[in-house]
């Protein structure tokens, strides 16, 4: 089970020939250009002037990239070079919808911008290897679940808009959730490299324990935090890293049937779960109610049509919690489907540079634990856009990068972080081997 | 497991597959369903958040424009003549459909029209206020005298240049307060919209070009030019004989006079004294359908009047009189037919016009009674072709679309509608409408160094207690020129029903509107 690819030795990979420092560089420019841009167009679009700070605006974000890119360059030269760069376009788009929205929660943003970089950095110079996490497996796990755990401490919890997700200490409010579930990613996957064998070879009904728990602390979240989207993401990551690491499609089968008796459970016990299915299947039926924000976000879309009505045009405000779970309605209104696909398209190419990283990880922990942060990324991606597009019944849930929200993004920076250090770790793993050969 | 990792790689795909394609869903297949969702306000809301061009009379009053507004949208619609125009400008509000100009020129206030915003090729570069100002043909002055002179009658008043079709004043009591509906409050506006629609004076319907009534005597203007246009009568030929009442053929109930009085004689004289013997025998006997409807819509019965207001109410003249039986000699000749004696009796000049079976309704249809209905404007428009010579010309409100730096964006120019009749029978019947002015029912028109004529009508409803609407329409004029004004006054549901109620209570009416173009 040998994950790099068997090339042959006498021709050296075309991705590998070229400098991924530079090409990062590269595309940090096309980036860089873009926001600009964007941040220009936007201040323009609201009020017709060329932003007074477009000069320490541009400053702030090429430095703080141009820091990160340093950064790489200093502790993960070998790196894919995709990562970074597209991080922070998403980033930088979101700030850019997020100024236009509401001037105040801009400034907040790019404060948090700054920490997530530096939370990324961090997390290079502290994680010289990633295998250093899998001796901490237990220390992890307990670390997750106590975050998760922290909104319901009486005293410390707090209740923003029906969810108890939030954790307040002293002026910072801050949502734990978004911090575990890295935490627990790398338990599961650093639990997984013991027992996987034991898994692959035979199959009884307690193995299957371990995904049971998942399911329970899923509906635990779900029914003590009210966060659907959560617990969602919790079931999903784990369901998928237990299927790869023990590769039986039982595993997929009982956890989809798990999902189903949990999902219909808790349709038939919690009013708001009814609530949200009912706006999902039907949110024209109290467009002025309860289906008012979706309601909302489709029209916004539909504003937005091909060519979308230009950053700083549109009506976005209208939408409740646009910042937020519906920054993506924003986006496809004033950048049209045009921006809501490239948008899209950049989450692709995050995702498929995740699972590349799993792909070409030899040793097991960092496998399941790439994959399991990419599962992360991909299928939170996929439940808040899919909520905002109706594909989904919605669950609030921040779009990675792009929504307004300091846990979320400074957590994404790290996620970001440890998949940009195992890909410089294999990467340089294959150029020894290339060398040496 | 790298098997199972692109596996799960495929399914990601073909999950975000589902989120690509409801993306062109909602953003390009289906979003002009979604745009035009009843629930969807954005489209207003973008209209509210911009300033309309206003609108302006011809004499330069400000009667709706946009002005800031602290609240939901950025803008609201003001209206400072409040109910003067309201049937004229309508409203533009967040909650209650636009009517009136603000609906028909939207796009052309709102500044979206092509050549609107792109004036010169430094307009692709530049942002510009590329709203219109309307410039209205209606005179101020005039309105308001309009206003004053109905008073707290119901009624209306139409005044119209007939050279052009430019409307000078229309006004319909009673009338509403725009404002309130276009509050951009919605509780305010739907409550002041609820309660004039709940009005039973239905005050929100511009009555003036929105609603039909009986014309009465007015309509003898038309069945005058109709006989005229036979080339059967002529200004003092034919006389028909003093009569009492006239007995329909085939078969009907006689046709009386005013007050059972006789009379007869002259084209001007029978329009003098507005015998309905003698229009009825007129149109029933000489005319005929054929021609009483072919002139009738000539004048614009039976069609839209393509005035530049939306909902504007279409004039009706039956059309319908049955199968055709013999000619008129057949039942009139004083000999018995059964003798089947040729050529022997006085031939009658309209011997050869066709009965119908309801020529009976045809006898009153000349009148403008039965079914015939008309609206202020349509009645103003005879007139106005009869003053102009016989040709109808598109009636308009705006008269100019006005950049926000004085330029214009376009002008409406005068466009010959329709022609009702020829000059030679316009001439005729100007002459005998100024003898009604001088000699006759609507002696209260007349106003000293200017060319007056008029017609009276008065339409009964009912005779107890005896009520009617006073009617009367005509044109004013320098001398020895087209007149520049022909109108149509209507004051609904007076007491009284003698000939005179049209002289007594409308004219004065007119007479004030008329001295208002003119001073």
């Amino acid at each position: 089970m040998t994950a790099t690819d068997p090339s042959p030795a006498t021709s050296t990979s075309p991705l590998l020939a070229l400098r991924p420092r530079r090409v990062e560089s590269g595309i940090l420019v096309l980036v860089g250009v873009v926001v600009a841009v964007a941040y220009g167009l936007a201040s323009f679009g609201t009020s017709e002037a060329i932003p007074a700070n477009l000069g320490p605006f541009l400053l702030w974000m090429f430095g703080l990239g141009f820091g990160a890119h340093l950064m790489n360059r200093r502790f993960a030269a070998a790196a894919d070079p995709v990562f970074l760069p597209i991080a922070l376009l998403l980033n930088g788009l979101g700030y850019v919808v997020i100024t236009r929205l509401d001037g105040d929660l801009a400034a907040l943003q790019s404060t948090w911008t700054a920490i997530g970089i530096g939370g990324y950095v961090v997390t290079l110079i502290l994680l010289p290897r990633v295998r250093l996490l899998e001796s901490y497996r237990y220390l992890l796990g307990l670390a997750g679940i106590f975050l998760l755990m922290l909104p319901l401490v009486p005293g410390l919890g707090r209740e923003i808009n029906g969810a108890r997700i939030w954790a307040s200490v002293g002026p910072i409010n801050f949502q734990p959730g978004e911090f575990a579930k890295i935490a627990l990613a790398a338990f599961f996957a650093a639990y997984l490299v013991d027992s996987r064998e034991l898994l692959r070879s035979r199959l009884e009904l307690r193995d299957l324990a371990p995904i049971g728990l998942a399911w329970a602390g899923s509906l635990g979240v779900m029914v003590f935090e009210r966060d659907l989207g959560s617990s969602l993401l919790f079931f999903t990551l784990f369901v998928v890293v237990l299927w790869v690491a023990s590769e039986r499609w039982i595993v997929l089968a009982v956890g989809g049937a798990m999902f189903v008796v949990g999902a219909v459970a808790s349709w038939m016990m919690f009013g708001h779960v009814q609530k949200r299915v009912d706006i999902w299947l039907d949110p024209f039926a109290d467009p002025k109610g309860d289906g008012f924000q979706i309601v909302e976000a489709s029209f916004a879309l539909a504003d937005g049509g091909l060519t979308g009505t230009g950053l700083g045009r549109g009506e976005p405000t209208r939408i409740p919690f646009v910042e937020t779970d519906f920054i993506f309605a924003a986006i496809g209104e004033e950048l049209g489907l045009a921006g809501s696909v490239a948008v899209l398209m950049a989450f692709l190419l995050l995702v498929g540079s995740g699972l590349r990283v799993a792909l070409r990880a030899e040793r097991v922990f960092e496998k399941l634990f790439a994959l399991g942060l990419t599962t992360l990324l991909a299928v939170q991606t996929f439940v808040i856009v899919g909520g905002v597009l109706r594909v989904v019944p919605l669950t609030g849930i921040t779009l990675p990068f792009v929504s307004y929200g300091g846990s979320s993004l400074v957590a994404n920076y790290v996620l970001l972080g440890l998949l940009v250090r195992m890909s410089h770790e294999q990467r340089v793993a294959l150029q020894v081997d290339r060398g040496d050969s | 497991m790298n098997l199972r990792i692109r596996r799960l790689g495929l399914v990601l795909g073909l999950v975000y597959l589902a989120l690509f394609a409801q993306l062109n869903r909602v953003q390009f297949f289906g979003a002009e369903r979604l745009q035009d969702d009843v629930n969807n306000t954005r489209g207003l809301i973008r209209e509210f958040g911009r300033a309309r061009g206003p609108i302006v009379t011809a004499d330069g009053v400000v009667v709706a424009r946009s002005v800031e507004y602290d609240g939901s949208v950025d803008f609201r619609r003001e209206y400072p003549e409040a109910d003067r125009y309201a049937h004229i400008v309508g409203y533009q509000s967040l909650n209650v459909a636009a009517t009136g100009l603000e609906r028909s020129y939207n796009d052309e206030l709102a500044g979206d029209p092509i050549d609107q915003r792109f004036q010169s090729l430094g307009d692709l570069f530049v942002e510009r206020d590329t709203t219109a100002t309307l410039v209205l043909s209606i005179r101020d002055d005039v309105q308001r005298v309009a206003q004053e002179q109905l008073g707290d009658r119901k009624g209306s008043v139409v005044a119209i240049d007939p050279r052009t079709g430019e409307v000078l004043a229309l006004w319909t009591y009673p009338s509403f307060d725009p404002n309130p509906v276009a509050d951009p409050n919605g509780t305010v506006a739907n409550e002041a919209f609820d309660a004039l629609r709940a009005d039973p004076d239905t005050p929100l319907l511009a009555k003036s070009y929105r609603e039909v009534f009986f014309p009465g005597s007015t309509f003898k203007l038309v069945t005058a030019a109709a006989g005229i246009e036979t080339g059967l009568i002529g200004p003092a030929e034919p006389a028909f004989p003093p009569s009492s009442a006239y007995e329909p053929i085939p078969a009907g109930a006689p046709i009386r006079n005013f007050a059972g009085s006789t009379c007869g004689g002259d084209l001007v004289e029978i329009l003098r004294v507005s015998c309905n013997t003698a229009f009825s025998e007129m149109g029933a006997e000489w005319v005929g359908p054929t021609g009483m409807i072919e002139t009738a819509e000539s004048f614009g019965f039976n069609s839209d009047i393509g005035i530049d207001l939306p909902g504007a109410a279409e004039s009706r003249f039956p059309t319908d009189y049955g199968a055709r039986l013999a000619d008129v000699d057949t039942y009139r000749s004083p000999e018995p037919a059964v003798d089947a004696s040729p050529s022997e009796g006085p031939t009658l000049p309209n011997g050869a016009t066709p009965v119908h079976e309801d020529s009976a309704r045809l006898a009153q249809t000349s009148i403008g009674q039965n079914d015939v209905a008309a609206t202020p404007l349509q009645m103003a428009q005879v007139a106005a072709a009869i003053a102009n010579e016989g040709r109808i010309m598109t009636p308009h409100v705006v008269t100019e679309l006005r950049a926000a730096d004085g330029s214009v964006y376009d002008r409406i120019s005068p466009q010959t509608w329709r022609v009702a009749m020829s000059p030679a029978t316009a001439a005729i019947l100007r002459d005998a409408m100024q003898v009604v002015a001088e000699e006759g029912t609507a002696r209260n028109l007349l106003v000293d160094g200017l060319v007056v004529g008029g017609k009276t009508g008065t339409a009964q409803l009912g005779t107890d207690p005896p009520n009617s609407h006073a009617w009367i329409v005509g044109f004013a004029g320098r001398p020895d020129q087209v007149p520049s004004l022909a109108f149509a006054v209507i004051v609904e549901a007076q007491e009284g029903a003698s000939e005179q109620t049209g002289g007594r209570v409308a004219a004065p009416i007119a007479q004030a509107i008329i001295q208002a173009v003119f001073s």
